[in-house]
């Protein structure tokens, strides 16, 4: 029993990492309907940000300020510079202009940093939590307390906030929100950045939980956060999240209880594969 | 002589009925109007008609045939053609090229796809002359994207009529033209029912539709309210009350 | 002797972006796992002439047939998933295969298949200039199946396809079908390509074949015109050469990719001789002048 509940806290864990990666990615996709696959490179931005922060201040919230805001930065250089000169352009052209840009980044990164992963430990104030014989370490505290302030802060700008309104608006019409007087550039813009600073700590907590920054540490991440929010509901935030904790929970559970001759990666992918299949409109999408 | 015999036909979104058991029947080289209000279930019967959705109950007989939840392109083949209510040219092909794509529509099934080809003098000499029926031959080798909404319009037509269909399913096909097009592709469509083709016409002009249409059928919140010839039809009280109504509601915004 | 070799992998190039052009570039269904179905054809013609003797020419034959069978499949996959989506299940086809290839011991893991032989002539065996004359034969027959479906009823159907699939099914295509035809045609062409591969290299391995591969081909087919067979090959030798010719090139190749698919979609989205690019335009006016 209680290495289920102890799988169940690791799949959490993982799952809210995933869910922060893939709220940006349903969030764009939600204003401007294209996939954004160069989210991944926003995401380990994110980590590496985080990491030379972290070694130049020594204060993981710095750290982790440097981070969102790196995303941030690069988030809104893409809407600005990619995404916007090509919103009258076929889909396709869009999908290859971010894979063209996603394939650049990781190469960038490997020419700047190495191919080698480098290592990302920081010495936490927090302490592990027993209870029963299941443990909660303190990465694991740390990655809950994160993802919980960032999905609160969340749901108060998309509740609460007339900018939230307009995202809001604009995932479900464009133009619509347009027409009722919402400058949906601006709109866009914000959903950028709110959904790139999101992804930028999910990377560098993803750097920090499994103490390893390297340049392709985007990809698979990146192709999991596309089956989430297929998943939960494309454009879809409560979705998405609750997509992204369904993944992590499933993933550690199958893999912790059955032996495969594949990498689980390798499995992840299979199951995407039979996502799209199965419900290309999203599982829990109502359309 | 019935050309199409539509038999309780029901489709369900969700939960919600968009057609409810609809009956009618049309005859050959006549023309039907399916009329009422926006929401009333004329796009969804449309959609069941020409294939693109799948009712979920009662029968279509098309020519004696029972056609209900056949896919588009065997009803294509077997003679019925549809336009868009929003065009859509093959863009980046010639207005030529659109019509020799649905004048394969024989070839598709075959084989033969293979060896034939759509580049020679004959299959070009067809497509030319369903061209001039619509007055589209001077542009039959511009780019499809190029053209304006009129000559659009008319190029849905030209593909329709490239199937050689019996049945002509038109949605909406004067919306956004000019007064002088809409009359000119009204004369045409008359002119094709004087030929022997049969017509349905979905349409929200009604000046222009209710001069062209034979009978008409008035669907209100995806049941038949009202049928028979547009005069008839023009004074029921239900009829009057479903256009009323959803007027008020509109102005009421 | 090094010519050969480059001109030799320049035609396994032209190969694989005539195949990917059927797919993309007439029947608009974007693949991007594309390097897979050259490791599925590669593998069949390995693991036959390497494990069963098989001679080189029913390896090659059924290296064809193998590939196409899968590329029919994700055809089939293609039915149901549009677009974008499309996409991202052509790429997770990618890491799988690869992710079979490298972990299943049946295909030699990552140390794949090696000692494969040269492939031979009723006379003997086949040397450097005579696997480029094969290679190149490949790619006049690529050329000629192309160019044999766009003149055919089939490819006017897989161009209407691409241009609306609903407008395609009105006017009596099944689009289903043709998704299928398409992808049965191009990944056949990338069977033929992987036994070609396999049997210039001699030994192949699960990373040829990888997602970054495939990215190359896209690449090499949206730099010389996407939808044209005289872009693909365009696109494969000028991508294909640079990186011989530029050595520092070769190290950034994927910083290079990735900067012309973005720069090309920006400012050039029909490549260098598309139909409606500006190089072709202008040299049509001149052709058309005198």
């Amino acid at each position: 029993m209680s290495t289920l509940v102890q799988q169940l806290v690791n799949g959490l864990t993982v799952g809210s990492l995933y869910a922060l990666m893939a709220l940006g990615l349903t969030m764009v996709y939600g204003v401007l309907r294209v996939l954004h696959i160069a989210h991944a490179g926003v995401f380990t931005l994110g980590a590496y940000a985080g990491l030379w922060a972290f070694r130049g201040s020594g204060s993981f919230w710095a750290a982790l300020l440097a981070a969102m805001a790196a995303a941030v930065l690069l988030g809104l250089a893409m809407e600005r510079w990619v995404y916007r000169p090509l919103l009258a352009k076929p889909p396709i052209a869009t999908l290859i202009a971010s894979i063209g840009v996603f394939i650049g980044l990781e190469e960038l990164y490997r020419i700047v940093a190495g191919p080698q992963p480098h290592g990302f430990e920081v010495p936490l104030a927090l302490p592990a939590l027993r209870a029963g014989g299941v443990l909660v370490t303190a990465p694991q505290l740390l990655v809950a307390l994160v993802t919980g302030v960032l999905l609160a802060g969340l749901w108060l700008l998309l509740a609460r906030t007339e900018l939230g309104l307009a995202i809001r608006a604009a995932s479900q019409d464009a133009e619509v929100a347009t027409a009722c007087g919402m400058n949906t550039r601006r709109v866009v813009a914000l959903t950028f950045g709110v959904g790139s600073a999101l992804a930028g700590a999910g990377g560098m907590l993803v750097g920090v939980f499994y103490n390893s920054v390297s340049p392709t540490m985007g990809s698979v991440t990146a192709y999991k956060g596309l089956a989430i929010i297929v998943l939960g509901g494309l454009g879809s935030v409560p979705g998405t999240v609750a997509g992204g904790l369904i993944v992590g929970v499933v993933e550690t559970l199958v893999i912790s209880l059955v032996e495969f001759p594949l990498p689980r990666d390798a499995w992840a992918f299979l199951a995407m594969i039979a996502v799209f299949l199965a419900r290309p409109q999203g599982l829990f999408s109502a359309r | 002589m019935t050309l199409l015999e539509v038999t309780g036909l029901t489709k369900r979104y969700a939960g919600l009925t968009a057609l409810d058991r609809v009956s009618f029947a049309v005859s050959e080289a006549e023309i039907l109007g399916l009329f009422g209000p926006n929401g009333a279930g004329k796009t969804t019967c449309f959609h069941c008609l020409s294939g693109f959705a799948v009712p979920d109950g009662g029968r279509v007989v098309f020519d004696g045939r029972d056609v209900t939840g056949w896919p588009p392109h065997r009803l294509a083949q077997a003679g019925i053609a549809r336009t868009f209510q929003i065009v859509r040219p093959f863009r980046n092909l010639t207005v030529l090229d659109n019509v020799l794509v649905a004048l394969g529509h024989r070839r598709y099934e075959r084989l033969g796809a293979l060896l034939g080809t759509w580049r020679g003098r004959e299959p070009r000499r067809r497509a030319l002359g369903i061209l001039e029926r619509v007055g589209l031959a001077a542009e039959a080798d511009r780019m499809a994207g190029l053209l304006p909404l009129g000559m659009l319009k008319r190029l849905e037509v030209a593909r329709a009529l490239a199937l050689a269909p019996r049945l002509l399913l038109l949605d909406e096909p004067f919306g956004g033209l000019a007064a002088e097009e809409t009359a000119a592709l009204a004369a045409l469509v008359a002119d094709l029912r004087a030929q022997g083709l049969t017509v349905v016409l979905v349409e929200h002009q009604m000046r222009v539709a209710m001069a062209l249409v034979d009978r008409v059928v008035v669907l209100d919140h995806g049941a038949l309210i009202a049928a028979g010839p547009p005069d008839a039809v023009r004074g029921d009280a239900r009829v009057v009350e479903a256009y009323l109504g959803t007027d008020a509601v509109a102005r009421g915004h | 002797m090094y010519v050969y070799t480059v001109a030799t992998l320049l035609g396994i190039y032209c190969i694989l972006t005539l195949g990917l052009n059927t797919i993309t570039g007439i029947a608009g269904q974007i693949s991007l796992g594309h390097a897979a179905f050259l490791g599925i054809g590669a593998y069949t013609a390995a693991i036959l002439t390497v494990r069963h003797a098989w001679d080189f020419w029913p390896a090659l034959l059924a290296a064809v047939a193998v590939t196409a069978a899968a590329g029919a499949l994700v055809g089939a996959a293609a039915i149901r998933v549009r677009e974008d989506f499309l996409a991202i299940t052509t790429m997770g086809v990618n890491f799988v295969v690869v992710a079979v290839f490298l972990y299943f011991p049946f295909f030699g893991g990552a140390f794949g298949i090696g000692g494969i032989p040269a492939p031979s002539w009723p006379g003997g065996s086949l040397g450097k200039p005579g696997l480029f004359l094969l290679v190149l034969a490949g790619v006049l027959l690529a050329l000629g199946v192309n160019l044999w479906l766009l003149r055919s009823w089939v490819g006017l159907a897989l161009l209407a396809t691409r241009e609306d699939e609903d407008a395609a099914r009105a006017a009596g295509v099944n689009v289903r079908r043709f998704k299928i035809v398409a992808f049965t045609v191009g990944t056949a062409l990338a069977g033929l390509a992987g036994s070609f591969y396999a049997h210039f290299l001699t030994f192949i391995s699960p990373e040829d074949f990888g997602f970054a591969f495939s990215i190359t081909i896209l690449c090499m087919l949206v730099f010389g015109g996407i939808g044209t067979n005289r872009g693909a090959i365009l696109g494969a030798g000028v991508l294909g050469v640079l990186p011989e010719l530029f050595r520092p090139l070769a190290d950034y190749r994927m910083l290079t990719y990735g900067a012309i698919l973005l720069l090309m979609m920006r400012w050039a989205p029909h490549g260098l001789l598309g139909d409606e690019s500006a190089l072709w335009r202008a040299l049509a006016r001149r052709r058309g002048a005198p």
